[in-house]
């Protein structure tokens, strides 16, 4: 599934979610599927649903982890494809402030 | 929590009210019944019938029954609905008390919880519980709650950890070869007591030509996801519940170390499995004093 970065990610309705130590687990209320990330897909998971679009996490993940430009869009790209598919985000128009940004 | 018991036609007139026939082809049966409550039979047991508010247990024992059969699953699996509608988040465990903590080794249906307890009780630890585990919290530790003091246990293991006169016991049911056996006072443990650390038991059919004994500790989405498995009922599953039991087994999580214990399922080897435990407790010890019960909701 495509999905343009200048979106903006939130969490799904009747979705779940804790952090336990560093990793976080995810509950669909509604599809009653359990889903475990870890650690590195917990900060994904954190950037995308609190950045104001999906380009401002992936500019905070790239300052943050050493990777290259291109695998980073290639995860992310990924990522979102299989929270999509599990209803457990929602993508909406980006935040002024990332408008802003951007 | 009030049990009483009803005749036929009580338990007739709550299916029939509810548009249900009261008839099954399999030897277990579950309803949700239109005012919320949940009637539950398996056959050559009894029958019973579980308020909505989990406040009430109807039941029934059928003739050809034992007593002790009748109250293995009405203290187990019909306690279960009543446990779950009022709040409570009960796991399938079975829990010994090691050095004044407990522990529980948590499983599915025959994956070895009791016979492992057993090997517990043969040098000298005491049961705390077997198949369903009750939990509080006090000052950030959990705590484990006492069960019925009867352990279920085929016929070899019963007479190889616990004597040769343990195995003339009362039939679980018509379909097992497993005893119920009755614990004495001197070989169960009364009260709540902190839970030290729990073991989540491989199933037998992944351990499957692997000799080895091996205890590994879990990260914490890994421990979440074990806890979660171990559930002791998984037929209620309404948001409510779901939105409870997802915060309950995070926090549990937070609190108590969940280890994953593989082994080969053959009765020689369980003493090098209990001392195995042993020697991994031993690293891993907590204070469990000062703490006062009250419920992990």
């Amino acid at each position: 599934m495509m999905i343009s970065f200048s979106e903006r990610l939130s969490v799904a309705p009747d979705v779940l979610f804790r952090l336990v130590g560093d990793e976080g687990v995810l509950l669909n209320l509604n599809t009653t599927l359990y889903l475990g990330l870890n650690p590195v897909g917990t900060r994904m998971w954190n950037a995308l649903t609190s950045a104001g679009s999906i380009q401002a996490a992936y500019d905070e993940l790239l300052a943050e982890y050493e990777v290259e430009p291109a695998q980073l869009r290639a995860d992310l790209e990924e990522f979102i494809g299989r929270l999509l598919g599990q209803e457990l985000i929602v993508a909406g128009p980006a935040t002024e402030e990332a408008d802003r940004q951007a | 929590m009030e049990c009483v018991s009803a005749p036929a036609a009580a338990f007739f007139a709550a299916i029939g009210s509810s548009g249900e026939d009261g008839r099954s082809d399999t030897w277990y049966r579950y309803v949700v019944l239109q005012d919320g409550s949940t009637y539950v039979r398996w056959d050559s047991v009894g029958e019973f019938l579980v308020a909505a508010d989990g406040r009430r247990i109807t039941s029934r024992r059928f003739e050809d029954a034992s007593l002790e059969s009748f109250q293995v699953y009405m203290l187990g699996q019909a306690l279960s609905f009543a446990l779950v509608r009022q709040g409570f988040e009960p796991l399938h465990a079975t829990a010994v008390v090691v050095d004044r903590h407990a522990v529980a080794f948590l499983g599915d249906n025959a994956f070895g919880k009791s016979s492992l307890a057993a090997c517990f009780l043969e040098a000298g630890y005491r049961l705390l519980t077997d198949d369903l585990l009750i939990l509080g919290e006090s000052r950030n530790r959990a705590l484990a709650y006492p069960g019925p003091p009867r352990i279920k246990l085929f016929p070899k293991i019963a007479r190889r950890f616990l004597g040769e006169g343990a195995a003339n016991r009362v039939q679980m049911n018509a379909d097992t070869d497993k005893l119920i056996l009755p614990i004495d006072e001197h070989r169960r443990h009364g009260g709540p007591i902190a839970l030290n650390a729990i073991y989540a038991l491989v199933a037998p059919r992944d351990v499957y030509r692997r000799p080895g004994v091996t205890i590994e500790t879990l990260s914490p989405r890994e421990a979440f996801m074990e806890l979660l498995k171990g559930t002791f009922n998984r037929r209620h599953v309404n948001q409510p519940r779901l939105e409870r039991q997802f915060g309950f087994m995070a926090r549990l999580t937070d609190l108590i170390a969940v280890k994953r214990l593989t082994y080969p399922r053959t009765i020689d080897r369980l003493p090098e499995v209990r001392e195995r435990v042993l020697a991994d407790l031993a690293r891993d010890v907590r204070s469990a004093r000062d703490v006062e019960p009250g419920f992990l909701h």
